[in-house]
């Protein structure tokens, strides 16, 4: 089976952060730490082309670059592409994903990238690839090809896939499985192992939060323009963006221009997880326009954005609520608002 | 308080001009069931069905699912407070027919128009019958109509308790006869044995989440509503033997597995060997903070002080909502020194976590034990069915066309353990 592998400048041996917007170049058989994993796939396996680009000139031109790689990769026909491993680095790991997720949509190979859990490529690609875990720095080297060439084996003989099994990290599926006790049994004999002060295993683990830094409080808001952002639902008649209910995945912008209030009948809520009649009987109370424009008369405040911001929050990954929060900030900044008000069901 | 449960099993149901069974074969006189159950006027029509494991049948708009019981008396009581006024429960023989149910459907009153309004089923054929333990049992199914004039909760209620009337007018006719087999639970500790070196556990039951408006006067606690109590310490003997029914149309919790709770099972299963079962507290969750945290403390009094237990066991009702108060107890008890192992069904799980294990909505270092009984999700495609108990029309239109969620299958989930459903991440 013919592997391409992917690798960045530096690990290409080619040059550190000087070299880093190298352009994408190819070159036949492994290099670097393909040479390694190489020797621990069987003879099966061969990587035929390493591809190598410098991490600036791919994150900051990912569609260019894409474009000058996937015919690349095509040419050598490979049944897979291995990335990385990129460790903990940002830049790189980001690539990995990238190339893989758009080497398997373009081209319909599988394509495996490798890196730390904690990497920012992990975030915006684990549900679109696999990526296996690997540690944090390069002196984990040895270990991360192991567990690559394992995985690309086991794939390639076409079983079944377990991330704690075959170290990759889960893609965003929730399977049920049967255990070969009852729940009953099991949390009786947990218990039981951890008053004992033996060793147990929870199967169930609390979710990673980023710790957040509130802001300082805009003050003073008299010349400020003030947007108002919710994540209670609320949506022009129709639900024109078609907002999902549960697990939102985007927002809308909604224009609220020369309105004095918000007017019942003029909207809806898309919403599951909570009593929404008093909302639609009056939407000020989950979007205060009203509040907002008297304020804005006396002077109180500077002038009221254009649009309110508007997705629902219940049952939504934190993947997606922070992409759309990354983008309503994005809005938010350019369009030179100076303070939010959030409001929350 | 000893409880003595007299199990007789059955193998088959048939109709018959009376009830009673013979070599494992149970006999139902519709006749008189329904001359008994439209006794309660708020019923106008009472229609009973039976099937058995393995039909080409559907039964929908399941809301309960309760096993026949009766105590050795004739007058009871069975399900204290909801159909008998007096007696005493927990102690004492309990007759039981074990490998049978009743199933009580809604099946009768709703419109045939949209395809929700087939409510949760229970498949009975061979091919699904890995879904659900209740395929698995001879059931006997009571569908009731509403009298004129009669309110919705009104209704409800009525169905609800014709269901335990029928569960106990069936248990009644094992009475006398030669029990399979039976089991005695026992929660007594004589004083002259020396059990000081083990640990002992409680267990929290959370019985109800009211994020949804529970019925009002539903006959959950001894023939009472829960919505408003406290939690309250409970014989688990008393449990086993009718003192609590599920809430109506509970998610994934029905009378059945409350009467042969499997958690409950485990902890007499290993009362005096591995620990002293020292008592159930019943609680809900509430729907707003304030009363969470009070509701959370009482649980973590009562374990530390009341029943003096050193870990407990923490099950949920409900949607994810409960999870969180379900966690207060336990971060509550674990930094009293007390440990906890949960055990729950995942409701509000983020898919786009990259954890490996399945996760929680909430956040608490302190809990560091649990126990995953599966996430609601997955469907299956359902074949056409000679026969739908409940809404036909509704079931042809609509559902064995499509592809249809597990979690309306009566029994595929379970927040009482008796699943070996287990979430994986891939």
């Amino acid at each position: 089976m013919r592997i391409v592998h992917y690798l960045n400048q530096f690990f290409a041996g080619k040059g550190g952060e000087e070299k880093a917007n190298m352009l994408p170049e190819i070159f036949e058989g492994a290099i670097g730490p393909g040479i390694g994993l190489q020797k621990l796939l069987s003879e099966k396996f061969k990587i035929v082309a390493t591809i190598i680009c410098g991490d600036n000139y791919i994150t900051e031109n990912m569609d260019s670059a894409l474009e000058k790689i996937i015919p690349l990769v095509e040419r050598q026909k490979p049944e897979f592409l291995i990335a990385g491993p990129a460790f903990l680095a940002g830049r790189y790991g980001m690539a990995c994903g990238g190339i893989c997720k758009s080497v398997s949509e373009k081209l319909g190979i599988l394509a495996i990238a490798a890196m730390h859990p904690e990497n920012p490529g992990v975030d915006l690609y684990h549900m679109d690839v696999y990526i296996v875990s690997t540690g944090s720095s390069i002196r984990e080297m040895n270990e991360a090809l192991y567990k690559i060439a394992r995985f690309v084996t086991k794939i390639a003989e076409g079983k079944k896939l377990n991330p704690i099994e075959d170290g990759y990290i889960p893609r965003g599926i929730i399977e049920n499985v049967e255990a070969e006790k009852t729940g009953a049994q099991r949390v009786i004999e947990m218990l039981l192992s951890k008053i004992r002060g033996q060793k147990y295993e929870s199967e169930v683990s609390i979710p990673k939060y980023d710790r957040v830094i509130p802001a300082l409080s805009a003050k003073p808001i008299k010349d400020k323009l003030i947007a108002i952002v919710t994540d209670g639902g609320l949506v022009p008649k129709g639900n024109p963006d078609r907002i999902e209910s549960i697990n939102a995945t985007h927002f809308g912008m909604y224009n609220i221009e020369g309105k004095q209030i918000l007017s019942k009948g003029e909207f809806e809520v898309s919403h599951s997880g909570y009593e929404s009649r008093f909302v639609v009987d009056n939407p000020n109370r989950l979007v205060p326009l009203d509040a907002l424009r008297f304020f804005e008369d006396i002077g109180r405040i500077g002038k009221i954005h254009h649009t309110f911001f508007s997705t629902t929050g219940v049952g939504t990954g934190i993947t997606n609520a922070k992409k759309m929060g990354q983008k309503i900030a994005n809005i938010l900044v350019s369009e030179s608002v100076g303070a939010v008000i959030l409001t929350s069901t | 308080m000893l409880l003595e449960l007299a199990n007789v099993n059955i193998n088959g149901i048939v109709w018959s001009d009376r009830t009673f069974i013979e070599e494992g074969i149970l006999h139902v006189n519709k006749k008189e069931i329904q001359n008994l159950l439209l006794r309660d006027n708020r019923l106008s029509d009472v229609k009973i069905e039976l099937s058995s494991p393995g039909e080409d049948c559907v039964i929908t708009n399941v809301i309960d699912v309760i096993e026949p019981r009766s105590k050795a008396s004739e007058k009871g009581p069975e399900f204290l407070g909801a159909v008998d006024p007096y007696g005493v429960i927990g102690k004492g023989k309990t007759w039981v027919l074990k490998g049978v149910a009743v199933i009580v459907s809604e099946g009768l009153t709703f419109n045939n128009s949209a395809s929700q309004e087939i409510g949760a089923i229970i498949p009975m054929k061979e091919s699904t019958s890995f879904l659900t333990p209740y395929s698995k049992l001879h059931n006997i199914i009571v569908l009731g109509a509403p009298a004129n004039g009669i309110t919705s909760k009104e209704y409800k209620i009525a169905l609800k308790t014709a269901g335990l009337r029928l569960a106990k007018y069936l248990g009644e006719v094992a009475i006398g006869l030669k029990a399979n087999s039976i089991r005695i639970y026992n929660l007594d500790n004589p004083k002259e044995e020396n059990l000081s070196n083990l640990p002992r556990v409680a267990y929290i039951f959370q019985l109800l989440s009211t994020q949804y408006e529970p019925i009002e006067g539903d006959p959950v606690f001894y023939g009472g509503n829960i919505e408003k109590i406290v939690p309250t310490i409970v014989i688990p003997t008393e449990i086993m033997d009718g003192a609590i029914t599920a809430p109506y149309d509970s998610r994934y919790m029905e009378t059945y597995f409350i009467q042969n709770h499997p958690i409950l099972e485990e902890l007499f299963l290993r009362h005096r060997k591995d620990f002293i079962f020292c008592g159930v507290i019943i609680m809900t969750a509430p729907n707003n903070a304030e009363e969470v945290e009070r509701v959370t403390t009482i649980a973590a009094n009562l374990v530390e002080y009341t029943l003096r237990a050193e870990c407990a066991i923490l099950t949920k009702a409900g949607g994810g909502a409960p999870e969180w108060v379900m966690m207060r107890v336990a971060q509550k008890c674990e930094q009293r020194g007390i440990k906890t192992a949960l055990a729950f069904l995942h409701m509000g799980i983020d898919m786009t976590q990259p954890n490996t294990k399945p996760t929680t909505i909430f956040y608490a270092e302190e809990v560091d034990a649990m126990v995953s009984m599966g996430a609601p999700l997955g469907t299956i495609r359902l074949s056409k069915t000679e026969r739908v108990i409940g809404k036909k029309e509704v079931f042809e239109k609509f559902i064995y066309k499509q592809e249809f969620p597990l979690r309306y299958i009566r029994g595929a989930f379970s927040q009482l353990g008796n699943s070996k459903l287990k979430a994986i991440r891939y």
